[in-house]
């Protein structure tokens, strides 16, 4: 059989070659890691298409992969049986206006299906986040119709163990933690291109958090006066070792101890 | 003048007042100049009913400009925005000429009868002469109108020569024209008993085709209305129940309202059946204009936001939609309250229905327009990164084995303590519980991140590692 000019296949959106990623028919939004973005097709998340997330726990990473773009649009963002109650101050601290959030807090599946789908539909709304352990395939279709013809961002949040199940969602991945360390690790097991082999480690932590980390398990956390005694940290680090979790008791002399 | 002449056809179990006040508003669409009239003359006679008695009659050459001609503009009344139920109607240059016309057998040829040859016996003024009139040879208006004026004036009184007058367009045609009252009232007697409340549903729709006509009519936009039943008085409960039923924004949007009413009635239960509904508006104003955008981007497809806050209250409860308080506080559990949206809604109305302020921007409540208020954010302190972003409603006490925290898994401390000291100056029950905590991150491989704190019951003093407990209040998602 021969072969199909190649350049023909170039001028059409909607044909990639196994061996190629797609390039994003719609508009998508950077996800705001590089690394991710390289791997998905159209360099971001799609707008106007159902995202899958796997995961363990809900709630686990879903602001650390979803907050970097989600700050970048504008428009109500819908949660939708959100499993706990997000904290403003925090969002807000990472660059998300939490008045844009919209919680809609409801335990039947049906319920959170049908306030998903009308969330969809409300035109100011840019992107909703479900929590949807129970939706079933074509419940999931249904939702991706309403995001395409509506042109918004759609995550839902669904169980690792799902995984297996067939799903119309253009793009599925898994998110989990390392034994070691503090990185997230995404596996993008379907997208328009060829399947990922290779997890992807992202270090998706706000900046200050991060570094707090990094310091090596100690803390340095502000006040709540918002004062940091930055001099002891070097200290703090000379300690460390000698530190065990038996001496955890705070000491009022310092403002903070290793641990 | 161009005259219109229109009587509904009333089959069986038609409504027959109440269709005759959604007909003249239908009619007032396309000629302010509408009137009831009560004629004695038995129109449709050809038809084999007696319904004699009222008809319609409207004005409208006026209006004729507007719609584009006179041809278009009976399009446009009788085929593509024609009257609910099922109307027959007459054409005339005055509107005794279209009562007349209608009251001929319905044939073809009746519109172009000429006014001279239309039978006395549909001119109501000379119902009560037409025997006389027989007798002198007079059973046509031409024939009439032939005679002294002096004499029919001597002999029949002023008012048949006044009713010719007006027939003939001499003397100007008066009625007591059609207003649409200040409130919206209608009535609905059900054809049937109904017991379950979703089923009333097909009764309000009817009403509501009534609404939406009066208010385009008003140019008004409903913010509260109230669906009420009368129930059989036989059974020994109430015999009212009443549904009330607010937007945020004025709207003349039918759909939105049903589908409201829709929710509130499957969750409303009927301790009897139901024999009559009746709506009314509470509370309407006037509708602003739109400003319409030329950019493409502008144009958003979908709901308006509170349109779909209000459906998804209604139908979920309020209490399940949820919007961002924040106060000032330093205890985390006070930073932020999530409040459901359609309390602020329901203030906003109240509000103006008490004071009369206008727009949702005047009222005092500060939280009304956070939602639409989405670009004046600015960045908090970069501090706050080290909060997580889920914050758990009641924290939540963990088990302590050898002094180490457990959730799903033994919690390594990774970074702490953050204290914080707040709450102390109010009562306890003045949302005043004093905080005295200790603040640490942990991990586990199970959880990931998450927040702990430990109380320090009664400050230093009473700090003993061992039976202070650790609680979870936050997940670093």
């Amino acid at each position: 059989m021969s072969r199909l000019p190649s350049n023909l296949l170039q001028d059409i959106d909607d044909v990639w070659t196994a061996s190629e990623l797609a390039t994003s028919q719609g508009k998508v939004i950077p996800t705001g890691s590089p690394e991710l973005n390289a791997q998905l097709p159209g360099g971001g998340w799609p707008v106007g298409a159902l995202v899958e997330i796997l995961q363990d726990q809900s709630g686990q990473n879903d602001w650390r992969l979803l907050l970097p773009a989600l700050a970048k649009t504008t428009g109500v963002l819908t949660l939708v049986g959100a499993p706990h109650a997000p904290f403003a101050s925090a969002l807000a601290g990472q660059g998300l206006n939490p008045h844009r959030l919209l919680c809609i807090n409801t335990g039947m599946p049906s319920n959170r299906m049908w306030a998903t789908e009308q969330a969809l539909r409300c035109a100011q709304v840019t992107a909703v986040l479900a929590w949807l352990p129970l939706a079933r395939a074509e419940q999931l279709r249904r939702l991706q119709m309403s995001a395409a013809e509506h042109s918004k961002l759609l995550f839902v949040m669904r169980p690792v163990n799902a995984q297996n199940e067939s799903s119309p969602a253009v793009l599925r991945l898994i998110t989990s933690n390392p034994a070691q360390g503090d990185a997230l690790l995404v596996t993008i097991f379907k997208r328009r291109g060829p399947p990922l082999a290779q997890t992807l480690v992202l270090p998706a932590r706000p900046a200050r958090l991060g570094a707090l980390l990094a310091l090596g398990d100690l803390s340095a956390p502000c006040s709540m006066e918002d004062q940091i005694a930055d001099a002891s940290i070097q200290t703090l680090i000379d300690q460390l070792p000698t530190l065990q979790h038996a001496g955890i008791g705070p000491d009022r002399s310092s403002r903070f101890s290793v641990l | 003048m161009h005259w219109i002449a229109v009587q509904p056809l009333s089959p069986e179990g038609v409504d027959l007042p109440n269709d005759f006040l959604a007909l003249g508003w239908w009619a007032l669409q396309f000629s302010p100049k509408v009137a009831r009239v009560n004629v004695n003359v038995n129109v449709g006679v050809g038809v084999g009913e007696a319904a004699a008695g009222e008809v319609l009659v409207m004005e409208v050459s006026a209006s004729e400009r507007l719609f584009g001609g006179r041809t278009r503009l009976l399009a446009c009344l009788f085929q593509s925005q024609g009257p609910a139920i099922p109307v027959r109607y007459a054409r005339g240059s005055t509107s005794l000429i279209a009562i007349s016309r209608l009251a001929l057998p319905p044939n073809p040829s009746a519109s172009r009868v000429a006014p001279d040859d239309l039978p006395l016996e549909t001119l109501a003024a000379a119902l009560p002469h037409l025997g006389t009139l027989a007798r002198v040879g007079c059973t046509r208006w031409g024939e009439l109108r032939a005679l002294p004026r002096g004499g029919v004036v001597r002999r029949f009184g002023l008012d048949l020569l006044d009713a010719l007058d007006r027939a003939y367009g001499l003397k100007p045609e008066l009625y007591p024209w059609l207003v649409l009252p200040e409130v919206f009232e209608a009535k609905l007697e059900l054809g049937h008993q109904i017991d379950a409340a979703p089923a009333l549903m097909f009764g309000a729709q009817r009403l509501l085709k009534n609404l939406q006509l009066w208010l385009q009519l008003r140019h008004n936009g409903v913010l509260a209305l109230e669906l009420g039943w009368t129930m059989d008085a036989r059974r020994n409960t109430a015999t009212q129940g009443a549904l009330t039923v607010r937007t945020a924004e004025p709207t003349q949007d039918i759909v939105h309202l049903q589908r409201l009413l829709g929710e509130h009635l499957a969750h409303t239960q009927l301790p009897a059946p139901v024999l009559y509904l009746h709506l009314r508006t509470l509370q309407t104003e006037k509708l602003a204009g739109k400003s319409a955008s030329l950019l493409i981007e502008d144009l958003q497809k979908g709901d308006s936001l509170h349109q779909m806050l209000e459906r998804v209250s209604a139908r979920l409860g309020t209490d399940s939609v949820l919007q961002l308080q924040q106060r000032a506080d330093h205890r985390p559990e006070h930073m932020q309250s999530w409040r459901p949206v359609f309390d602020a809604f329901r203030l906003i109305a109240e509000n103006q229905m008490k004071t009369g302020t206008k727009g949702i921007k005047g009222s005092k409540n500060g939280n009304s327009g956070k939602l639409n208020d989405l670009n004046a954010f600015s960045a908090t302190s970069q501090d706050h990164q080290l909060y997580p972003t889920w914050l758990l409603i009641k924290p939540m006490a963990l088990l302590v084995q050898n002094n180490i925290p457990f959730y799903l898994g033994p919690l390594t401390l990774l970074a702490g303590p953050q204290r914080i000291e707040a709450g102390w100056w109010g009562p306890a029950a003045d949302d005043g519980d004093c905080a005295l905590r200790d603040y640490y991150i942990a991990r586990n491989l199970q959880t990931g991140l998450v927040w702990i704190y430990r109380e320090r019951l009664g400050g230093v003093a009473k700090s003993n590692a061992s039976d202070t407990p650790w609680y979870l209040h936050g997940l670093f998602g």
